[in-house]
C-alpha cells in the first residue's frame, strides 16, 4: 500500500514538472509578443504624444499584465525620483531583476536592454527607428520561441508522465 | 537658494555646489558647466571656477572638470531622461525647466535644408537661475502709471543681459493684476493682464500653470511666439495690458502697433544698453516712428548695483531708482 502511494507520488511529481516545463514554453512567446505591443505603444507615445519616458512607462505598466506589468512600473518610478543613473543603467538593473520572473529567455533579453541604452537619448525620428529595430528582433525572438512552443510543449508533458512511470518501474 | 537647483542635478555635481558658501549661493547668476572643462559659476557680476572640494578658484588646473558621466546624466535630468520631448527646445538652443530656470545648451547642430533642426553632442550647459523678486517694479511703478486714466503708459524695458528685465515686468504684471499701485492695494482696481510667454521665463509656468506669482488677473499663453501669441490675447482672452519678453522681430513690432490699436496697453522688453541702442534696430524702428512707447525704463547693473532709470516718451528722464529694495536679493 504505502509501494503504490509512493509510485503515485513519484508519477504525480514528475507529471507536474512536465506540466510547468510545457507551460513555459507556451508562456514564452505570449510574453514576447506582450513585450511587442509594449514596444509599439512606446513608439506611439514617443512619435505622436512626445510623452516623457517616465509617464510613458508608467501608461504601459498599467496595461500590461503580470508578471511585466511590475517591471515597467519599477522602471517609471525609479527614473521618475533617480538623480544619478541615466536611462541605461535603470533599465538594465530593472530588468535584470525582473527578468527571472518570466519565461522569457537571453535572446530577447539582450534586444531589450539594448533598447533601453537607446531609449530617451536622440531625437524622435531616431528614437523612433531604435524602437522599429528593437521590434524586429523581438519578432524574430517570438518565432523561434513558437517553434520550440509546437516542438516541445506536448513532448514535456508527455515526457513528464512517462519518466515518472519509468523510475516506478525501475524501483518497483 | 541651492534647493531651486539642486534638482536639476547629478549628485556629483550637486554636493560640489552645495559646499559653496551661503553668500555666493545667495548671488548666484549662473552655472556654466561644460564637458572636460572647469566647473564655473557666476555671482554678483563675477565668475569664478569650482574646485572639486567646492571651493573657489581662478585657476583653472585646480577646478573640478564634469566628465562626459556628469553631462550625460545632468542632460538626462534635464530633459526629464527624454530628449525627444525638446526637440523644440533643442532647436532653439534652451530648455526652461521647473522653477523658470533657463539652461541654456551647446552642442552640434544638426542642419535640415540649411535651417538648425536640432542640437546633439551636447556637451556645454549654462543653467541660469531664475528669481522671482517681489516688489522688484515698486520704486518705479508710479511713474509708469497714467493717472488720467489710471492706467499705465505703453512701457518699454530696455536692459543689457541680466539686469533683471524679465524680473521686472513680472512684477509690473503682478502688480497691476492686483491693482496694487500708487496707495497700496485697493480693491477692484486690479487690471486684466495677459502675458505671452514665450520663453516661459516670466511665469515659469510647468503644465500651463504658472509658478511665480503673477497676479490673479493675469492669464498666461506658455510657450507662445509672442507675435501669433499677441494676437490670439487680442481675439479671445480680452486683455487690458498685455505684456511680452525680448521683443526684436518685425512682427513683434506689427502685433504691437497692432494691440495699441484694439486698445490695449503693452509692457514689452527688448535687449539694449541704452534707448539709442534699441531705436537702431531696423525691425524696432516703426516703433520709434510713431512713438507708440511713453514711458522707457532702462535697466543697468548687475548683482547688487543695480539701476532703474525711467524715461519719458520725449526721452526725458523722469525719475532714477537704485534702491536697496531693488538690489536687494
Amino acid at each position: 500500500m504505502i509501494k503504490l502511494i509512493g509510485a503515485l507520488m513519484v508519477i504525480g511529481a514528475s507529471t507536474m514538472y512536465g506540466f510547468y516545463r510545457a507551460r513555459s514554453y507556451a508562456e514564452r512567446p505570449r510574453q514576447i509578443r506582450q513585450l511587442i505591443h509594449a514596444v509599439n505603444r512606446l513608439a506611439t507615445e514617443i512619435g505622436y504624444g512626445s510623452t516623457p519616458l517616465p509617464e510613458a512607462l508608467g501608461k504601459l505598466s498599467r496595461q500590461m499584465h503580470k508578471p511585466l506589468d511590475r517591471m515597467f512600473q519599477e522602471a517609471a518610478l525609479r527614473l521618475g525620483r533617480e538623480r544619478n543613473a541615466t536611462v541605461r543603467q535603470v533599465w538594465r538593473e530593472t530588468v535584470d531583476r525582473y527578468w527571472g520572473l518570466t519565461a522569457m529567455k537571453s535572446p530577447e533579453k539582450e534586444a531589450f536592454i539594448e533598447l533601453g541604452s537607446t531609449l530617451g537619448v536622440s531625437d524622435r525620428d531616431n528614437q523612433l527607428r531604435f524602437l522599429e529595430l528593437a521590434k524586429t528582433q523581438l519578432q524574430h525572438e517570438e518565432a523561434a520561441a513558437r517553434e520550440e512552443q509546437v516542438r516541445f510543449e506536448k513532448l514535456s508533458r508527455t515526457l513528464g508522465v512517462l519518466g515518472g512511470a519509468l523510475i516506478v518501474i525501475l524501483i518497483y | 537658494m541651492p534647493a531651486a537647483i539642486d534638482h536639476l542635478l547629478p549628485d556629483r555635481l550637486s554636493r560640489i555646489v552645495s559646499l559653496l558658501d551661503r553668500s555666493t549661493l545667495d548671488m548666484l547668476e549662473e552655472l556654466r558647466i561644460r564637458e572636460n572643462r572647469p566647473l564655473e559659476v557666476i555671482f554678483g557680476g563675477k565668475y569664478s571656477f569650482l574646485s572639486a572640494a567646492g571651493g573657489l578658484t581662478l585657476s583653472a588646473e585646480q577646478a573640478y572638470k564634469p566628465d562626459r558621466d556628469d553631462c550625460l546624466k545632468l542632460l538626462d535630468l534635464i530633459t526629464n531622461h527624454s530628449l525627444y520631448s525638446f526637440e523644440e527646445e533643442l532647436r532653439r538652443g534652451y530648455i526652461t525647466v521647473r522653477g523658470g530656470h533657463r539652461v541654456g545648451i551647446a552642442g552640434r547642430a544638426v542642419l535640415d535644408r540649411g535651417q538648425v533642426k536640432l542640437l546633439r553632442d551636447i556637451s556645454g550647459f549654462n543653467i541660469r537661475l531664475a528669481r522671482e523678486v517681489r516688489g522688484a517694479a515698486e520704486g518705479i511703478i508710479r511713474t509708469l502709471i497714467d493717472p488720467a486714466e489710471g492706467m499705465i503708459h505703453h512701457t518699454l524695458v530696455v536692459s543689457p543681459p541680466q539686469c533683471g528685465k524679465t524680473t521686472l515686468i513680472r512684477d509690473i504684471a503682478r502688480i497691476l493684476s492686483e491693482g496694487a499701485w500708487g496707495a497700496g492695494r485697493q480693491p477692484g482696481r486690479g487690471v486684466k493682464v495677459g502675458i505671452v510667454d514665450e520663453r516661459s521665463e516670466i511665469a515659469a509656468s510647468v503644465a500651463g500653470v504658472p509658478t511665480f506669482d503673477v497676479g490673479s488677473r493675469t492669464d498666461v499663453l506658455d510657450a507662445c511666439p509672442k507675435a501669433e501669441g499677441m494676437m490670439m490675447m487680442i481675439r479671445s482672452l480680452s486683455p487690458q495690458v498685455i505684456i511680452v519678453d525680448e521683443i526684436g522681430r518685425k512682427q513683434d513690432a506689427e502685433a504691437i502697433q497692432e494691440a495699441m490699436h484694439a486698445g490695449i496697453r503693452v509692457v514689452a522688453t527688448a535687449h539694449g544698453r541704452d534707448i539709442a541702442d534699441v531705436q537702431r534696430r531696423p525691425d524696432l524702428a516703426p516703433l520709434f516712428a510713431a512713438s507708440v512707447f511713453s514711458r522707457y525704463v532702462v535697466l543697468s547693473g548687475t548683482g547688487r548695483s543695480r539701476r532703474q532709470q525711467v524715461y519719458d516718451g520725449e526721452l526725458r528722464l523722469i525719475r532714477l531708482a537704485a534702491d536697496k529694495a531693488v538690489a536687494g536679493r
